[in-house]
């Protein structure tokens, strides 16, 4: 073995030997040393992360989404909304309106006409007929039952103005009430439409019902000021009435003491 | 074979030996990636089976739970869609505020119809003031008025008590016809806002259809408080005709005292 080792160094170096020298140097310099290892064991610890990120952060959280969300769907569809409680409500709507129409109906529809004789009857047929269409025939018919207001040559001119004030107040009055149970009868229709849909209406519709309830409502309360209106007239009416008779009377007294006095003062 | 035949033999061997040793020192050395393209590293069968536990849990923690969350949702949206806020409910209630619209303006027009019956000039006068629904107009009542009705009479007319009675109740007439005015004006003023809203409720939808309902609701209870107002006033003109009512008695049983009076000196008179 000293053999070789002794030709080896007696010798120069060879060509040979200077390529393995390179190729040592390189692979020295190539080496990363210790990578292997380590890549190995970081990729173990990177799938183990992902792993427990999957399990753990998304898993649970995506559990936990799901849970409300079928919470959510529970409280909306058994509590919430619950079919079947809306559709008992729908039920019970139309059985309420299928109870009361008929009767509401038979009741309103009642007739209250009493007159019995030929003008009367006529007159209190045509303020009773709901039907503002008529109004037209309110005055003469109302001159036919209360007599026209006398002629000037008849009576003095404020006993005229009364009378006509009155007769005017009174027809105006009969007047209104035709339109407004023309309009009582709109309105009881609607009130009934509103009812029809209430019992094919959804939850998210009937909002939009009872907005439409709330505005009828405050149509019919103004046609309610417009009977108030007509009300404070003829009442006022009735009350100057009185006091005019009031003044009248005084009037009259007036005249008389002016009178006696003159037949008392002539010689 | 002689000796120097051998040692060039052995030269030629040696080198290419330490050259194949440096070669598969090397190819030991070199990096995981570039020996597992030779399909030859235990690394890829860790990977493989980290990359399959990882396709095994999305495909089971995240995936399941992902489509039973979708499922939720598509239900919930069907739910809603179908039953709570079903499209053609929410139409066909449009659909009313649409009618009623039409209606509403007929009423409307209803109203409008002149009700003036008065045939004397003087009567005609009151009548339109109180027919015209034009706040403008209550001015005008009290002159109209006493057109019609008279005056409270003069001093030397009538006593006093009489006087302040008449006042009393002409002036409550009036109030009463001019508060007619102004319920007219005020009832107006309702059905122009009701239609105003109305409007509105016929492009609503189900969330803002509240808004209106609170809106009209507010009107409803404003409406309230102004008919309110009539009915006191309507009040106060009956409690005034009663007051008169006994106030005519009063007057009555004080002109029967003075008669009493008066009958008594006389007779008085004719005894001595």
């Amino acid at each position: 073995m000293n053999q070789p080792s002794k030709v080896l160094n007696s010798k120069p170096v060879t060509p040979a030997a200077k390529r393995l020298a390179v190729v040592l140097t390189l692979a020295f310099f190539l080496l990363p040393t210790g990578a292997r290892a380590a890549g190995v064991t970081d990729i173990i610890t990177l799938i183990r992360t992902i792993t427990s990120t999957i399990q753990g952060a998304i898993g649970s959280a995506l559990s936990e989404i799901q849970a409300i969300n079928t919470t959510v769907r529970n409280l909306h569809e058994q509590v919430v909304w619950p079919m079947a409680v809306i559709n008992q409500t729908k039920n019970f709507v139309s059985a309420t309106r299928n109870q009361y129409q008929g009767v509401l109906s038979q009741v309103q529809h009642l007739p209250t006409n009493s007159a019995t004789l030929a003008s009367p009857a006529q007159l209190e047929s045509v303020f009773r007929n709901g039907n503002a269409g008529g109004m037209g025939q309110v005055q003469p018919l109302f001159t036919k039952v209360y007599s026209p207001v006398p002629q000037p040559t008849d009576a003095h001119i404020f006993e005229r103005n009364m009378m006509d004030m009155d007769d005017a107040l009174a027809t105006g009055s009969l007047k209104t009430t035709m339109i407004s149970d023309q309009t009582t009868q709109t309105m009881l229709n609607l009130a009934d439409t509103l009812e029809q849909q209430a019992a094919a209406s959804a939850p998210g519709s009937a909002d939009l019902l009872t907005a439409q309830a709330r505005i009828a409502n405050l149509e019919n309360q103004a046609y309610l000021a417009r009977m108030l209106a007509a009300e404070l007239r003829q009442s006022a009416a009735h009350l100057a009435h009185e006091n005019a008779a009031l003044k009248k009377s005084v009037d009259s007294t007036r005249t008389l003491r002016q009178q006696m006095q003159q037949m008392l003062t002539r010689p | 074979m002689n000796r120097e035949s051998l040692k060039r033999i052995w030269r030629f061997a040696r080198n290419k030996l330490a050259f194949a040793l440096a070669l598969v020192v090397l190819l030991a050395l070199l990096p995981g990636s570039a020996r597992s393209q030779l399909g030859l590293d235990p690394c890829c069968a860790i990977i493989s089976a980290g990359l399959q536990s990882i396709s095994n849990l999305l495909k089971s923690v995240v995936a399941q739970p992902l489509s039973a969350i979708q499922k939720t949702q598509q239900q919930n949206s069907d739910f809603e869609q179908q039953v709570v806020w079903p499209v053609a409910a929410i139409n066909q209630a449009r659909g009313l505020a649409v009618q009623s619209q039409g209606q509403f303006a007929l009423l409307r027009q209803l109203f409008q119809l002149s009700v003036a019956s008065a045939t004397l000039p003087t009567t005609q006068k009151l009548e339109q003031g109180l027919l015209s629904g034009n706040p403008g107009a209550v001015q005008q009542v009290s002159g109209n008025y006493v057109a019609v009705y008279g005056a409270v009479p003069s001093v030397t007319d009538a006593p006093q008590p009489v006087r302040d009675l008449v006042d009393m109740t002409d002036a409550e007439a009036q109030a009463a016809m001019k508060k007619a005015v102004e319920m007219d004006a005020l009832a107006s003023l309702e059905l122009q806002a009701a239609e105003q809203i109305n409007q509105q409720l016929q492009n609503a939808a189900p969330g803002s259809a509240a808004i209106l309902e609170a809106q009209a609701a507010a009107w409803v209870v404003r409406a309230d408080a102004y008919n309110q107002t009539a009915i006191a006033e309507l009040v106060r003109l009956h409690s005034v005709g009663l007051a008169n009512e006994g106030a005519r008695l009063k007057f009555s049983a004080a002109h029967t005292q003075t008669l009493r009076n008066n009958t008594g000196s006389t007779l008085q008179r004719g005894a001595n």
